[in-house]
């Protein structure tokens, strides 16, 4: 938590994004969307394997990423 | 209409309606970005037409109702659509009562859904003569409506300027690829191209980010502090008409009609015009808020499956902001759908209404009642859990995969070239109506200046 208050966050597309995390996300899911559609088995629908590269990538990037939102609840009175 | 089929159906309706569920919770999902990429990838992948056309609309049905969640319990919209009601969803959590907007504007979508299928099916069949026509100077159609949408923008003079270059760009790259042999002479590059201006603003912000000199002055953060009050949960199936009270379900459903018979017209423009002019006359704020809310999501709903209903049962030319954009793929999709092949050609008018209703009625069912009854621990899931990297991520690489697919290695640079310059033109107020129409345009607006 307290690496996160240095305020080293920035906004892209209406959230907040660490540059670093962010590189790393794109990274990830370019290389398992494009990887996936470029391994695909001949003859196969090369679009699937990409969309399951895609998935995972998300996936993978969701778990090895984390959001930059502090949510807590507030009690009822 | 085979029972199976209709099984498939209802099973892409839960899909369509479950997966779309999560996306519109997450802040900053824009309808076109997030939807208009799956639907072309399963327009793509070859799957029945009708299966897609349930799909897409459970999905922005689901979008629809569920991205006013963190306008009501963050303020943060949960996509351009909602972006008006922040204001008025504000009122009410300051107000101690978000699950109260949670739940008007739920009711209001309900209601503009209710509203907006028959009346989009009338609407159709009412401007089938005119399919023709339009069909005939289709062209001129889109270039005239680019220059239109463009003067009704805050800097038209811009938007007006940019058609002819960005045309000239888009023509450019295809004349580039047809001369290297990269796609043959009669294969028009457009998927990709559509979706560089979909993610342009994107874009164009990573490529700064490259940059040391901006990167440093960009405004820094701590994380996003999102502090939202425990309610007690529902008892019961929700009823969207016990939720409203009779002046809101009256005005959602006046707000529904004029967003159905406006559905050519930038929805986002409509909902801030019509939700402020029906809630101006109320004093107490919080009941003001209440209408508003409830009356500007029954119009956005009503105007997003307006937009694209009339348009594909009518016209078979995507003549709406939603057909250009979110719904872009139903029009075209080469090799899949085109101008003179798609859902408008392929299905008869009770398969539409068929897929339009059972998308509709599973969305409504299944997201509606999950909403009401699970709005807290949904958004807590994809606050804490969801990273916005992640989702940038996901798009950023299925706009990759996509650009590699049309036209090998050197369209990945096209595609960053048009989201360079489509991300520049979003920022100086050049919308997305404008861009789209454009690129439609663009084979004979370059064809006739040469």
């Amino acid at each position: 938590m307290s690496e996160q208050d240095k305020k080293e966050n920035i906004e892209v597309w209406e959230d907040l994004v660490n540059i670093k995390d962010l590189a790393l996300g794109l990274a990830i899911c370019s290389v398992t969307s494009l990887g996936g559609y470029l391994v695909a088995p001949e003859g196969q629908q090369p679009l699937i394997f990409g969309l399951i590269g895609a998935v995972l990538g998300f996936m993978i990037s969701t778990i090895m990423i984390q959001p930059k939102r502090n949510f807590t609840y507030i009690d009822e009175e | 209409m085979d029972i199976v089929l209709i099984v498939q159906m209802v099973i892409v309706a839960i899909l369509g309606a479950g997966l779309y569920t999560i996306i519109g919770i997450a802040p900053g999902t824009d309808e076109t970005a997030v939807l208009a990429p799956v639907t072309l990838v399963l327009v793509i992948s070859g799957l029945e037409p009708i299966l897609i056309l349930t799909f897409f609309i459970a999905a922005i049905v689901a979008k629809k109702l569920t991205d006013s969640i963190p306008v009501a319990v963050a303020g943060i919209p949960g996509g351009v659509m909602s972006a008006p009601m922040v204001d008025h969803a504000m009122v009410l959590k300051k107000h101690g009562k978000p699950d109260v907007s949670i739940r008007k504007m739920a009711s209001g979508s309900v209601i503009g859904t209710i509203i907006s299928i028959p009346l989009s099916l009338l609407l159709a069949t009412a401007l089938v003569p005119l399919a023709d026509v339009i069909e005939q100077y289709s062209s001129q159609v889109f270039f005239f409506g680019a220059i239109f949408l463009a003067l009704m923008t805050k800097n038209r003079w811009f938007a007006v300027l940019s058609i002819v270059p960005f045309a000239f760009i888009i023509q450019g790259l295809r004349h580039a690829y047809w001369e290297l042999g990269i796609v043959p002479e009669d294969t028009t590059v457009f998927t990709s191209f559509f979706l560089g201006i979909t993610i342009g603003p994107v874009i164009l912000k990573l490529f700064e980010l490259l940059n040391g000199r901006i990167r440093r002055n960009q405004p820094r953060y701590g994380t996003k502090e999102i502090a939202m009050r425990k309610s007690k949960p529902e008892k019961g199936f929700p009823n969207p008409f016990k939720i409203l009270d009779k002046n809101e379900t009256i005005s959602s459903a006046v707000s529904s009609v004029f967003g159905v018979l406006t559905f050519f017209m930038s929805p986002v423009g409509m909902t801030i015009f019509l939700g402020e002019m029906i809630a101006s006359k109320i004093k107490d704020p919080v009941k003001r808020a209440a209408r508003a809310i409830s009356s500007m999501d029954g119009l956005t709903n009503a105007a997003y499956l307006a937009g694209t209903l009339v348009p594909l049962i009518a016209i078979g030319y995507p003549l709406s902001p939603t057909a250009l954009g979110p719904g872009h793929a139903l029009f075209n999709a080469p090799p899949v759908f085109t101008y003179e092949h798609n859902l408008h050609h392929i299905l008869s008018m009770n398969e539409f209404v068929v897929a339009t209703l059972i998308g509709a009625v599973i969305a409504i069912s299944i997201t509606f009642f999950i909403m009401i009854k699970y709005a807290q621990p949904i958004c807590a899931f994809v606050f804490r859990r969801i990273p916005h990297e992640a989702m940038l991520g996901l798009f950023f690489g299925l706009v990759l995969m996509l650009a590699y697919m049309d036209a090998g290695v050197l369209n990945i640079a096209g595609v960053l070239v048009i989201g360079l310059v489509a991300g520049f033109l979003h920022r100086r107020g050049v919308n997305y109506g404008v861009q789209f129409m454009t690129l439609y345009a663009a084979p004979w607006l370059v064809g006739l200046i040469f």
